[in-house]
């Protein structure tokens, strides 16, 4: 599995386009309702790329809800990139390559 | 060594920087920083203190005048976090106000020279805009000035993005 990470609008899915196989996006919306975090990731791992956006970097908001949601997004984040063979960050169109390596295209 | 260790909301920047110590000699302190007002932070600081368990850290509480800090003897600490020590150095009527900034890079100053490895943990608040609520404006540019001027003076910064560390200065380790 790909796991592709990145901000809002930062060229995450036209990057995927590029790339063969199954796809899931905007897990981190999965996050807040699971009451398995590790479940969840298994089964997200079973696509071939999973991308997620990356909400965790703002001021901690003042809802718990939000403040739930969003510690819960970033700990799959964690168990995803964990489990995938490799992670790609992007950055304004531009990708890094965070572990392992793109399959050959 | 003083190695600045950056991440998100769970990016696994705590788990990272306890790692970084394992690594170290005893002694081993951890400088806690939450001030503890509700059962969200002290269930946060539970979550955090089961992580350290068995890990052998002597804890030192310091929410507030990090430069009267003084550690027993030399060894490695774990400052968690800079996000948390601003707040309250700006917020708290005891705090520094204003001076929030330079007192806690002064403060990090003194601790590093009475360690052999100081690691400190901060967070990036910075990526969700400036239109916050009251003046949380006067918090992000005492945070950024607190991480980029601790990251000037740091051996190593590593930003933690989704559990894997990416190396911005410094050896990676």
């Amino acid at each position: 599995m790909i796991f592709i990470t990145g901000p809002l609008y930062s060229g995450k899915r036209t990057f995927a386009n590029a790339l063969p196989g199954t796809r899931i996006a905007e897990v981190q919306n999965l996050a807040k309702d699971a009451d398995d975090l590790e479940k969840l990731a298994d089964k997200l791992a079973a696509y071939d790329i999973v991308i997620a956006t990356e909400v965790g970097g703002g001021v901690v908001p003042v809802d718990a809800g939000e403040r739930a949601a969003r510690e819960a997004a970033g700990r799959l984040a964690c168990l995803l990139a964990s489990r995938a063979q490799c992670v790609v960050q992007m950055f304004c169109g531009i990708p890094t390559i965070l572990k392992g390596e793109l399959p050959p295209c | 060594m003083l190695t600045l260790v950056l991440g998100g909301a769970a990016s696994g920047k705590s788990e990272y920087a306890e790692s970084l110590v394992l690594k170290t000699a005893l002694p081993r302190y951890y400088l806690a920083t939450m001030q503890v007002w509700d059962a969200e932070c002290a269930a946060r600081v539970e979550k955090h203190r089961q992580m350290r368990a068995k890990k052998q850290f002597e804890t030192v509480e310091c929410p507030l005048h990090l430069d009267a800090v003084r550690l027993p003897a030399r060894g490695t600490a774990l400052l968690e976090d800079l996000g948390n020590l601003t707040a309250n150095e700006l917020y708290d009527p005891a705090g520094a106000g204003e001076a929030a900034a330079s007192a806690i890079l002064d403060g990090l100053s003194q601790l590093a020279a009475q360690c052999e490895h100081l690691i400190v943990v901060s967070n990036e608040v910075f990526s969700g805009g400036a239109g916050y609520a009251g003046d949380t404006d006067r918090y992000l540019k005492a945070l950024a000035q607190v991480n980029n001027g601790l990251a000037a003076r740091a051996d190593a910064v590593v930003r933690v993005v989704c559990g894997i560390p990416v190396s911005y200065k410094g050896a990676k380790s």
